[in-house]
């Protein structure tokens, strides 16, 4: 195997790897999923006030921590509001919720900012830059009191009107349908799973055999280059050698049987068993309790 | 004196009531045959003995009839056997039978050839074959799941996946499972034989490269990482797995290995069959469904040793002359480890005496326990 494939191949690894890490799971997965402007008869918040609020969802499946991003309703000021850092309820596990009370008291708590949402009709929500836009949303300015705009679908799904306000909890609200249900209901043959599942592992075990492929490869190009360098050592003292090409040729069976023969060449045995009869009783008093062997270390000493 | 006759009769009469044989029904009767049936066919027949006679003999221990709340079912809170079986219930044996497992296996063979992995992964077609067919007789997704892990051939996943997605069905699940994996010697010749040819199946492999000490070492750490990083619901049978391998291959841990390989390995062996065994009982056991749970788990294993067969034979359409694969190894890309390897082995020598086919076909057969595990995880991860 040439050098420069070698090389290619660490190439590619490292555009996997690369690309793996781009895609880590972080706070641009964060999504504005749910708003409610008008809260007249809504929920109240934990100071038994009503005021408007919206949700943000995690739609990976990582923990992400949403302190340090900044909240706004003017896309001119996007440090409008800063999430404080170190309050561990900014941590927002996988595909799970957060509620935000647009009351324009930031003093109440980490969840509550500082403005209305009726002033604008619009949210934002920015990286801890306070550059990066991470989503945001205009929303219609005649939404009627008590009603929700929000994702069809908790993450990436389209923005409408839904039928009921479900604060800090999924927009999807089929009752009690379960994962099975809903398997049933969008791949009644299994069609569809039985592919996916299929190419999932074949990608898996296609990616091991890719790896060790490599692997193997590189492993044999080493021991061409090791087996070289003993000939050309050889050839320097000028005695005769095997040639490098043929020592890598043989098989570990045929290697493993040609050292069996010479073995038992060399030391006189053979395949033969004692025909001796004996009454006498094999006695092991061995114990690794008491081995010392298995309980104390060769003393160091200087070489 | 007749007061006291009177009394020990009394008595005698209530502990009759007591007994087996006052409450013992006829799905009691029928489930003890099942288990001597299991017993018998381990013994004089030599089939997954290790398996069977701990199956069987639990059925036998699940179904004596007594009345419930003396804390002795194993299905009530408490008793020794419903400790022993929380090993079952929640899914920890399985794990620890893979860690022997995988002290105990050598992937030098697929290291040696890699592109084996791939007919692993083509042999777990039954699974999801049997997931389809499952659904088309009204199974729900979750049943069917575990239902189809049946073509996976490796029981421990089976009762893993199912004590998780259906643990009512576990029993036939597991006793299905055993059972065609007990019959893989039956089941896989005349699939092999329908789908090659004669010319086909003398095809002489060449033998498998000496695999260095350093790779050996590697391949538990890259395949956990890498199938893991794909699949993290295959945790706990593919971190095991790969695991115990790494304590056979590091050379550092012989003790770790062999004890996981051996007593270890053995003790869970004993557990997990006899309270499989002890939780089937008539009325989950004797049902229709069970009956249609082993109709699917034939089929199941039908289309795996299909699809690792033909599989091989597709590889081959791409590969050079002297470099082709004996199809025969494809039905070894269902776990059954070893035996679907020795079912290679015996069909390949039919034809050509010279051919040992069992070193190659070791290849897939350790890939298909990868591959069952890697479906389990997907199931899992799609239908919990």
């Amino acid at each position: 195997m040439k050098k420069f494939n070698i090389k290619r191949y660490l190439l590619v690894a490292s555009a996997f790897m690369l690309a793996y890490m781009l895609s880590a799971q972080n706070i641009y997965d964060l999504r504005l999923n749910e708003v409610l402007p008008v809260n007249v008869e809504n929920y109240e918040d934990d100071f038994g006030i009503r005021n408007g609020w919206f949700e943000v969802f995690n739609s990976s499946y990582g923990t992400v921590d949403i302190g340090g991003c900044y909240l706004t309703n003017d896309i001119n000021i996007p440090t409008k509001y800063r999430i404080p850092k170190g309050d561990i309820l900014t941590s927002i596990k996988p595909r799970q919720h957060v509620l935000f009370w647009a009351d324009n008291k930031p003093t109440h708590g980490t969840f509550y900012v500082n403005f209305k949402l009726d002033e604008t009709n619009f949210i934002a929500l920015f990286s801890t830059d306070g550059k990066t836009l991470i989503d945001s949303i205009s929303f219609p300015k005649n939404i009627a009191a008590d009603i929700s705009y929000g994702r069809l679908t908790d993450g990436n799904g389209k923005w409408a009107i839904l039928e009921r306000t479900t604060p800090s909890s999924t927009n999807v609200v089929v009752e009690g349908e379960t994962a099975n249900q809903r398997l049933l209901t969008n791949d009644p043959s299994g069609a569809i799973m039985a592919v996916t599942a299929m190419s999932v592992v074949f990608a898996a075990l296609a990616l091991l055999f890719i790896f060790f492929k490599l692997i193997g490869r590189s492993a044999i190009y080493m021991s061409n280059k090791r087996a070289q360098r003993a000939a050309e050592k050889q050839d320097k003292y000028n005695k005769p050698s095997i040639s490098a090409s043929a020592s890598v040729r043989e098989s570990g069976e045929i290697c493993a049987a040609i050292t069996m023969a010479m073995h038992e060449y060399l030391k006189d045995e053979h395949d033969i068993e004692s025909t001796i009869l004996t009454i006498q009783r094999v006695k092991r008093t061995y114990s690794p309790w008491s081995s010392k062997i298995y309980v104390l270390k060769e003393t160091p000493h200087k070489k | 004196m007749s007061e006291s006759w009177a009394f020990l009769t009394e008595n005698l009469g209530e502990f009759f009531k007591y007994t087996g044989f006052a409450n013992a029904t006829p799905g009691h009767i029928a489930m003890i045959c099942i288990g001597l049936i299991f017993i018998t066919l381990a013994i004089v027949k030599d089939w997954e003995p290790m398996l069977l006679v701990p199956i069987g003999f639990g059925m036998l221990i699940g179904n004596i009839p007594f009345f419930s709340g003396m804390q002795v079912g194993i299905y009530e809170e408490g008793s020794v056997l419903n400790i022993l079986y929380s090993g079952v219930r929640y899914g920890w044996y399985p794990p620890l039978i893979f860690l022997g497992i995988g002290a105990m296996t050598d992937f030098s063979s697929l290291i040696s050839n890699p592109k084996l992995l791939l007919i692993g992964a083509a042999a777990q077609l039954g699974i999801f074959g049997a997931y389809t067919f499952a659904l088309y007789l009204g199974f729900s997704p979750s049943e069917a799941g575990s239902i189809g892990i049946i073509g996976g051939a490796d029981g421990p996943t089976a009762i893993f996946l199912s004590s998780r997605l259906a643990p009512d069905l576990m029993g036939a699940i597991a006793v299905s499972a055993y059972s065609y994996m007990a019959l893989v010697p039956l089941i896989q010749p005349p699939i092999m034989r329908l789908f090659t040819t004669k010319k086909e199946r003398v095809i002489k492999m060449k033998p498998p490269r000496a695999v260095s000490h350093t790779e050996k070492v590697l391949f538990p750490i890259v395949g956990f990482l890498l199938t893991c990083f794909i699949v993290p619901s295959g945790l706990p049978l593919l971190g095991m797995l790969f695991f115990g391998n790494l304590l056979k291959e590091s050379g550092v841990t012989r003790r770790l290995a062999e004890t996981a390989r051996g007593p270890m390995v053995d003790i869970v062996t004993i557990l997990i069959g006899v309270t499989v065994g002890a939780s089937t009982q008539a009325s989950t056991f004797l049902t229709a469904k069970s009956l249609l749970i082993f109709a699917i788990g034939a089929g199941s294993f039908i289309i795996a040793t299909s699809a690792g067969v033909l599989f091989v034979k597709f590889m081959n359409l791409f590969m050079k002359e002297g470099n082709k694969i004996n199809p025969l190894i494809g039905n070894s890309g269902v776990s059954a480890v070893p035996d679907s390897a020795r079912v290679s082995q015996t069909v390949g020598q039919q034809y050509d005496p010279s051919n040992h086919l069992l070193m190659h076909a070791m290849g897939p057969n350790v890939a298909g326990v990868i591959g069952s595990a890697v479906a389990a995880g997907i199931l899992l991860g799609f239908l919990s």
